[in-house]
């Protein structure tokens, strides 16, 4: 298990991408593969910036562990802080039509599409929340 | 890292505002975004045109940021439009649907 913790802003997930293209370089992960994770990883660390707690709420830091397995990787990223809005209901899941499809473009939606595209880039998205904290699991296998 | 840094460039032709994006749009360059965007948003005399030749990363941020630029100057009856995508954003924007907002009405 590999484990990295960073200050709660938006500068510090582009340090996150780097480090998880360094292990999923080791894991054998396609190119486009390690790009599919880098945008889900980077998804659930902007929720957790714009909706994790405040300081006096300890939500000061985001806490990112890597867990690599013979299938694949497990990315967790973990806030303290009640839970972001769950957009799952507005926007349909990962594995339906694309979410800006059959719109009028004065009704498109601006946000909301970061659940949308973790789902679809990734084997298996979980959201679990506390009253205190929101921690988002993602799974991605290696294909042969 | 340095390669990777975000950087916006403007230029004018004729008939288009134009801005170039390279390295990585992420949350934390929005604001340096919206801030070249908006004087040009309005401008009605010449298309606006993003350029996103040399952009190495992009995700739902950088996408809304897409979205609301393309929704206001549908609003205001304005050209607008997104050029030189790299396979691996079209790739997203196919697998968010903006894709087909893009290709239509690309004059500008």
């Amino acid at each position: 298990m590999i484990r990295l913790q960073i200050p709660s802003h938006a500068d510090y997930i582009d340090i996150v991408r780097v480090c998880l293209y360094g292990i999923a370089s080791k894991l054998n992960f396609s190119y486009e593969d390690i790009e599919d994770m880098k945008v889900a990883v980077s998804e659930a660390c902007t929720n957790a910036v714009l909706h994790g707690g405040s300081e006096k709420e300890g939500g000061s830091l985001i806490d990112v562990t890597f867990q690599p397995s013979e299938a694949g990787i497990t990315i967790t990223v973990k806030n303290e802080g009640p839970p972001f809005e769950h957009s799952e209901t507005e926007i349909g899941t990962g594995t339906g039509s694309p979410p800006l499809q059959g719109i009028e473009i004065s009704e498109l939606p601006v946000g909301g599409l970061g659940i949308y595209l973790m789902e679809a880039l990734m084997d298996e998205v979980s959201v679990q929340s506390t009253d205190s904290s929101t921690e988002v699991i993602l799974t991605k296998y290696v294909s042969e | 890292m340095k390669s990777q840094q975000f950087q916006i460039e403007q230029k004018e032709t004729n008939d288009s505002y134009i801005l170039s994006l390279g390295g990585e749009l992420d949350l934390s360059v929005v604001t340096q975004l919206r801030a070249a965007l908006e004087p040009l948003m309005e401008r009605t005399d010449r298309g606006l045109v993003l350029n996103l030749r040399d952009l190495k990363y992009i995700d739902s941020t950088g996408i809304g940021i897409i979205v609301s630029v393309l929704k206001y100057r549908d609003g205001i009856n304005a050209p607008f439009s997104v050029k030189d995508i790299p396979p691996s954003i079209q790739r997203l924007f196919d697998l968010t649907g903006i894709s087909g907002y893009l290709s239509e009405g690309t004059q500008g």
